[in-house]
């Protein structure tokens, strides 16, 4: 127990220090209330309002009233607070699941959020599926007969996925299955289940090609150290069938660093994510996150990326957890 | 079915009875001590690609920017190889011209990622201990980012310039790279030049610049070249984003402009050849960096992020 609630403290606090880094970047590099009062934001007010300058812009377009304005959003926003106190409140409101208000049409962040959320999990989630039923098996297959055609050709081809970027392979599938072929829809169809799965097939396979491809050398290499381990010789010696030794005495031991590359490669299938729907047009976080990124939206921004970070560093805390499961003796080690 | 069970075991001595038949690991070791024939194809692409990008300038090569070098979405003929875009312009000449962009983000992205994430390592793997703990916990926060995210987040702020979008990358490369010279230092550190350079009175920066710096060089060599490879691909996804250079083309740029769906349809060889181009760089670049990394026997190269 003490293992876990070490754990899950350490992964609290990587939380709170990433996002205090995004909040303290995009307080002090970018200016939070353009999208508010819009140019007037980069006025110096106090002069204004002292009556030391009259016309900042040079077009008669700053005045008392326009500065008022600006103040009176600064008191909104609590702009006019020291840096920790105003993410010390923030976090409070997002305990409370209150991430603030989207500047561009008022709707609450959380419910943007929580609405474009499931497209993007479920792409995810079904690039990990096609990703581990093409890697699995075949890396299986490949070292049962290593070094035969099969794990020649397959070695092979997966170095090239490896290289293919991402939004490359994208391109080439939305070619050749959308626009030659006409296979999948151009748009994205999300009238039911079937029609969304329909729509996720080629952008999760752009997803999942290259990681199936990294899962595969892994789990080769692995399954092939593990045959030659003395008790996999000991159960052949008791006459096991291949079948069992493989599935049953192999294939966990040697599941290890899948797992954690498992964990280190969902932050590339995020960031992979934000791009693939790009090409293929998905109304998923990764749109929205540009939008707002290009619209300054930054309650939207932050957001998004308090929940994007901390999902990341959770699956990871998640993956380590695994560890325990597959190896009891990781949680005795620490 | 027969299982493939070889005798030699990885890491023990010649304690398992050596088979006849050579068995997996065995060729595998045989690899290892040639670079291969793969290593040098992999870098003679890679010079191809880097005097092209110098020599655009002077190279016969229609003007880049230049509408009407060929009708318009023209397949690729004798006049122009790659074909032309939608304003005519030559694909042959943009994807020699993007390549300048692309390679400039790829080579200083590395150089900044490793001007400071490898003294971090160093120094957190030398010292142990207090730094240690501090430095690792840097990295780790950096850590906690997808990379692509962080990289948004950072060129919103900064700006859409070539030098921004190095920049990012850069530090993108940070964590990983402080994290392999951490682990190739702290075994380093341990060994008897180390110890005896101690006793003959170095000081502490003497030994890290003199006697472990070299020695964490060598094998960080793999590492550029993926890190170089993942940098290119970077620039293509942040291009996707809308967020890559603002002036200027690159390959990803090039990419982005071709996969729309009318030019997909009428002229895939806008977006195939900047891919095949793109794909052979990043390829060469990987091959290469995997066959030093197992040429130097470089373990633990996690490069997360993406």
């Amino acid at each position: 127990m003490g293992f876990i609630l070490k754990r899950v403290a350490q992964m609290v606090a990587v939380i709170l220090a990433a996002t205090f880094l995004a909040f303290a970047a995009m307080n002090s590099l970018g200016d939070p209330l353009f999208n508010v009062v819009g140019f007037h934001a980069s006025v110096d007010c106090d002069a204004v309002l002292a009556g030391e300058i009259e016309d900042v812009s040079g077009q008669g377009g700053t005045d008392v009233g326009d500065c008022e304005v600006v103040e009176a959003a600064r008191e909104k926003y609590h702009l006019n607070d020291p840096l920790p106190l105003r993410y010390v409140r923030w976090v409070g409101d997002v305990v409370q699941g209150d991430l603030g208000v989207s500047f561009k049409n008022s709707m609450p962040v959380t419910t943007i959020i929580g609405n474009r959320i499931p497209k993007s999990i479920f792409l995810m989630v079904v690039a990990e599926i096609f990703a581990l039923l093409i890697a699995v098996p075949a890396a299986i297959r490949a070292a049962y007969k290593a070094n035969r055609a099969f794990d020649k050709s397959a070695t092979v081809s997966s170095f090239g996925f490896i290289s293919l970027p991402n939004f490359a392979l994208g391109v080439i599938l939305f070619y050749l299955f959308v626009v030659k072929w006409q296979i999948f829809p151009s748009r994205y169809e999300d009238d039911d289940f079937f029609s969304r799965l329909r729509s996720t097939v080629l952008p999760a396979m752009t997803l999942a090609l290259p990681l199936a491809a990294t899962y595969f050398r892994l789990l080769r290499t692995d399954l092939i150290t593990t045959l030659q381990e003395d008790f996999v010789l000991m159960a052949k010696a008791k006459g096991l069938s291949d079948r069992w030794i493989m599935f049953r005495h192999v294939l966990r031991p040697s599941l290890f660093s899948l797992v954690t590359v498992f964990g280190l490669s969902t932050g590339g299938l995020i960031g992979g994510a934000l791009v693939v729907e790009q090409i293929f047009v998905i109304p998923g976080l990764g749109r929205t996150f540009v939008e707002a990124v290009i619209r300054d939206d930054f309650p939207l921004v932050l957001g998004l990326v308090t929940v994007i970070s901390s999902s990341f560093i959770a699956i990871n805390f998640i993956v380590d957890m695994f560890y325990s499961v597959i190896d009891p003796r990781v949680s005795r080690e620490t | 079915m027969k299982l493939n069970l070889t005798t030699t075991k990885r890491g023990s001595k010649g304690l398992s009875p050596q088979d006849e038949d050579s068995s997996l690991i065995d060729d595998e070791k045989r690899e290892k001590r040639k670079i291969g024939f793969g290593f040098w194809v992999s870098i003679g692409w890679m010079i191809l690609v880097v005097i092209a990008a110098f020599l655009a300038p002077v190279l016969p090569i229609p003007d880049p920017d230049q509408t009407g070098a060929g009708g318009r979405l023209d397949a690729p003929n004798w006049d122009n190889w790659f074909g032309t875009d939608t304003n005519g312009r030559d694909m042959f000449s943009r994807t020699i011209w993007g390549s300048r962009v692309s390679l400039t983000v790829g080579f200083f992205a590395i150089v900044f990622g490793f001007a400071v994430g490898g003294p971090l390592g160093i120094v957190a793997g030398f010292f142990k201990g207090a730094t240690d703990k501090f430095l690792s916990i840097i990295i780790f926060i950096l850590f906690a980012f997808p990379g692509l995210v962080l990289a948004l987040l950072i060129i919103s702020l900064l700006g859409q310039t070539l030098a921004v979008v190095c920049l990012t990358i850069g530090i993108i490369g940070v964590a990983p790279v402080a994290r392999l010279a951490r682990a190739i230092t702290i075994s380093i550190s341990e060994r008897e030049f180390v110890a005896a350079a101690r006793i003959l009175g170095s000081t502490n920066r003497r030994i890290m610049i003199k006697e472990i710096l070299p020695n964490v060089t060598i094998p960080m060599g793999a590492l550029a070249f993926l890190g170089m490879a993942l940098a290119i691909v970077g620039e293509g996804g942040l291009a996707f984003l809308g967020l890559s250079v603002e002036e200027g083309f690159s390959w990803g740029k090039m990419i982005v402009l071709g996969s729309a769906s009318r030019t997909l349809q009428k002229a895939p060889w806008v977006s195939m050849f900047p891919i095949g181009i793109m794909f052979l760089t990043v390829m060469s670049l990987n091959y290469a960096g995997d066959r030093l990394r197992d040429f130097f026997d470089v373990r633990e190269m996690g490069i997360g992020g993406g």
